[in-house]
């Protein structure tokens, strides 16, 4: 009984849209920026008498020193590199090599740079992405995060910044971390804020309708029109070619209990990552944020598909005065591999 | 059994969307105020944009935000500001009186027994997960969970089988 009450009361307790907007628009530009100027956040530099810790190698088989590797350091950070201890530690395949150029710790955090080369051709660029397809296997608990923090054209090399940051009092000295990679997207495609060529008032007539198995959703009223994990959604129609974006087919919009759905599908979309949001702009230029959204997965003979579908609170009969935009990221090649780094971190005497 | 696939580690947008109500009913059950929560819903999200820590599954993606929103709670309590200035309190408006009793009621209580009611009877979390979350153990979140249980049956006066 408790619980019924205390569900219901704070299912009336959500972000203005104001502060939705601020926080959407702040990640927004931080992701923007961080894709236009690959600029290492200024290192905070270690007081005297910082207790500095270095990484050496588990494994006896060191790299060739890469000259590439050094320069991409010193270039990110010149004031932190001193503080870095070289690794030198390589793995190469298919084409490519990953080394982890050096790494220091400091309080809980380790920072560790690694390069990714393309010795055979230009799979790498300025776009690459390991999404999901990297590890970092470590014995202790904590976060770990992992960035592009600069692109080198002359020498085709990506240089990533992971972060480990340990979550318990216990010290990381002694500990072997794996890094891994078996895949990596590139020459990726950003579409941003463009303008949908579709005619919203033509899809003001019911669309078709199936129940799903959500896999998935968010935003405001997202609870309120989710029963479990059922939701209904558009039938996915054929790709419109309208839809400038490869990659992902926009297969449907349309009206269901008075809300406007527009629906996108990926295939296979865990090999290319492509994703994207709708919004609407109003007569005057306002941004209109999706009510909710929600995700469904379809697996057929062709292979798995994922679907999101964007739902407007906008009522028909003012749709005409919207139009529809949106924000999409497409990946334009998927390379393989298997590389793996494993050192272990020491105290420096 | 096929693996719940991520929101997409590169689309900050998805995952602000869908844990928007989470982080901010967390925050707001820690905090007591709307003001307050959408400060400390801001700061956690801006967190994960900066850091961009890496999951391999939804829930640790969930626990991971979960733990920030309560020490962004925790740190908003303790600073200076918080503790000199006074708002003039902004509740939301609930449907019914009974739903605004008992969020008054609720602020009754301290914090730390908020959090572990609202992650028991909101999040669905058993005591094992609150534990790990919050980094207490298991005898520590039962008995605060226990003892919120009975302060909250002496201040609704009723038998609401909390």
């Amino acid at each position: 009984m408790f619980r019924e009450k205390y569900m219901h009361m704070n299912h009336q307790i959500f972000p203005d849209p104001e502060l939705m907007d601020q926080v959407l628009k702040s990640a927004h530009d931080a992701e923007t920026r961080k894709r236009k100027i690959f600029r290492l956040i200024p290192k905070p530099v270690a007081a005297a008498g910082l207790i500095c810790l270095c990484i050496s190698v588990a494994a006896p088989t060191l790299a060739a020193t890469s000259d590439f590797a050094y320069h991409a350091l010193y270039q990110i950070s010149p004031g932190a590199a001193q503080f870095f201890i070289p690794v030198q530690k390589s793995d190469d395949d298919n084409g490519i090599r990953m080394e982890v150029i050096s790494a220091y710790l400091h309080g809980n955090t380790a920072e560790i740079y690694i390069a990714m080369q393309d010795l055979t051709g230009d799979r790498i660029d300025s776009s690459t992405d390991l999404y999901d397809s990297y590890s970092i296997n470590r014995a202790f608990d904590s976060s770990a995060s992992c960035r592009l923090v600069e692109y080198d054209e002359a020498t085709k090399t990506a240089t990533f910044l992971i972060m480990i940051q340990e979550q318990g009092s216990g010290n990381m000295e002694g500990d072997k971390i794996t890094f891994s990679v078996r895949e990596f997207l590139s020459h990726k495609n950003y579409y941003e804020n463009i303008e949908i060529p579709v005619d919203l008032p033509s899809f003001t007539a019911g669309g078709r309708v199936q129940t799903v198995a959500a896999s998935g959703g968010g935003g405001m009223y997202y609870e309120k029109h989710w029963n479990e994990s059922s939701a209904d959604t558009l039938v996915p129609g054929q790709p419109m070619k309208e839809f400038p974006v490869d990659g992902i087919d926009l297969t449907g919009i349309g009206y269901i209990d008075g809300r406007l759905h527009v629906q996108t599908a990926v295939p296979n979309r865990l090999e290319n990552d492509n994703h994207g949001f709708f919004y609407l702009k109003d007569a005057e230029g306002n941004d209109v944020n999706e009510a909710y959204g929600l995700y469904f997965i379809s697996s057929g003979e062709s292979g798995r598909v994922d679907y999101h579908e964007s739902v407007f609170d906008i009522p028909a009969e003012e749709i005409a005065a919207y139009k529809l935009y949106g924000n999409f990221v497409t990946a334009g090649m998927r390379t393989e591999g298997n590389w793996r780094v494993t050192f272990q971190l020491e105290r420096e005497k | 059994m096929e693996r719940q696939p991520l929101l997409g580690d590169n689309c900050p947008d998805h995952v602000i969307r869908f844990y928007s109500n989470m982080v901010y009913r967390l925050a707001f059950a820690r905090t007591g105020s709307k003001n307050d929560a959408d400060d400390v819903f801001q700061e956690v999200f801006l967190r994960y944009v900066k850091k961009r820590p890496l999951f391999q599954t939804e829930e640790h993606r969930k626990a991971w935000l979960i733990r920030v929103t309560i020490n962004c709670s925790k740190n908003f309590w303790r600073s200076w500001w918080k503790r000199k200035v006074e708002y003039l309190e902004e509740a939301p408006c609930f449907e019914t009186r009974e739903d605004a009793d008992l969020h008054h009621e609720l602020q009754q209580l301290a914090p730390k027994y908020r959090e572990v009611i609202h992650l028991f009877y909101y999040e669905d979390l058993s005591v094992e997960e609150i534990g790990k979350i919050l980094d207490r153990k298991k005898s520590t979140v039962r008995t605060q969970l226990t003892r919120a249980r009975a302060m909250l049956r002496n201040i609704l006066e009723e038998d609401c089988d909390v």
